[in-house]
């Protein structure tokens, strides 16, 4: 049996701090596998030196060329990963917070599934996170279930899995933090399998500094409304 | 002709060209169906609203229900303008929207085509 083709897609905007590190310990994760497994960067335009370090770490690296946000840079990866033929995709992100034993456990998980779209959810075992993060990633989650019907413990998620058929049916228009949710619905609208699988967040100075705060939740709520009423008028 | 009549004829090319091209973009698959019947239900009311605009204004004055003149030409004009409007900015908000889009495709293809080079 041939063996399946992984794409770990880190999108990445001034990480040059830990990007070495998550790049290597992904690596080194996928390594002791039978996975064929590709880590992509997707550098999105950074001011540092983002890039060349990914790409010395081992890495393929993807430059935008402008600034898309997350969900640009996520879209980027992910249309990369279908271009290649790769056989299941995975997004994690560049800070540091996630685990690379989750990302291969979700891995697992989709390949010997029917899942389509695998979200790691970290708040169904919420220690360690701060009550301000619970808080917010719930009231986000709360919003997504109010607006698009869909229902997850962290809608805001950023290790997610796919498969083959997600990558190549997946499509959203948002480009910010709020593609979380868009992805979701149109996951939904696409009728893809969907589940979620508990994970552990690592939060340090630095990913708590990099991190989402609940005033931006805000900004992601006003951009999903937006969304979600322009789609029934626009 | 009575200035109902001339509201009436005035706006009727947007709404029938507002209805025409929403099923022109559902029927080339560009609009999904919820889409597609929020937007010919705004037209039709905007469509019945006009047609019976009269009608109700003759019910209300007759009723008492409202002391207020009929429709002066100013009224007319600002009625159609506000109607052309709302086409206008329906139509630009779904082509900002598509180049937006395709400006975001754009960007993915290259960054990707560069990379392999």
């Amino acid at each position: 049996m041939s063996k399946k083709k992984v794409c770990v897609i880190i999108p990445a905007f001034n990480e040059a701090t830990v990007i070495a590190d998550v790049v290597k310990d992904a690596i080194k994760q996928f390594d002791k596998t039978s996975y064929e497994t590709t880590v992509v960067v997707v550098n999105d335009s950074s001011e540092d030196n983002t890039s060349e370090i990914a790409r010395k770490s081992g890495a393929v690296v993807i430059d935008h060329i402008m600034n898309s946000g997350a969900g640009g840079a996520t879209a980027t990866g992910l249309r990369y990963a279908e271009l290649n033929g790769f056989d299941i995709g995975a997004t994690m992100d560049a800070d540091g917070q996630h685990m690379s034993r989750d990302v291969l456990r979700g891995v697992d998980i989709i390949a010997k599934s029917k899942i389509d779209l695998l979200i790691g959810s970290r708040l169904i075992d919420s220690r360690g996170m701060s009550r301000v993060k619970v808080l917010g990633n719930w009231g986000l989650s709360f919003i997504t279930r109010i607006l698009f019907g869909i229902k997850s413990t962290d809608s805001q998620s950023g290790m997610r899995i796919f498969s083959r058929k997600a990558l190549q049916k997946l499509r959203w228009k948002t480009s910010g933090y709020e593609f979380c949710s868009e992805m979701l619905w149109r996951a939904y609208q696409q009728n893809l399998n969907i589940d979620e699988y508990p994970i552990k967040a690592v939060y340090t100075d630095y990913s708590k500094s990099k991190g989402q705060n609940n005033w931006n939740g805000i900004n992601i709520v006003k951009s999903l409304i937006k969304r979600r009423i322009g789609e029934l008028f626009g | 002709m009575s200035r109902y009549t001339l509201l009436f004829l005035l706006n009727l090319p947007f709404v029938i060209i507002a209805i025409v091209s929403t099923i022109t973009r559902y029927k080339l698959r560009h609009m999904g169906g919820r889409r597609t019947l929020v937007q010919l239900t705004i037209w039709t009311v905007i469509l019945i609203g006009l047609a019976l605009a009269a009608p109700v204004y003759n019910w209300l004055s007759s009723s008492g229900y409202t002391e207020s003149d009929s429709l002066s030409l100013f009224d007319v004009i600002q009625i159609t303008a506000i109607v052309a409007l709302v086409y206008i900015a329906t139509r630009l908000r779904s082509k900002t929207d598509a180049l937006e889009q395709r400006l975001a495709s754009l960007h993915r293809e290259i960054s990707i085509k560069l990379t392999r080079k």
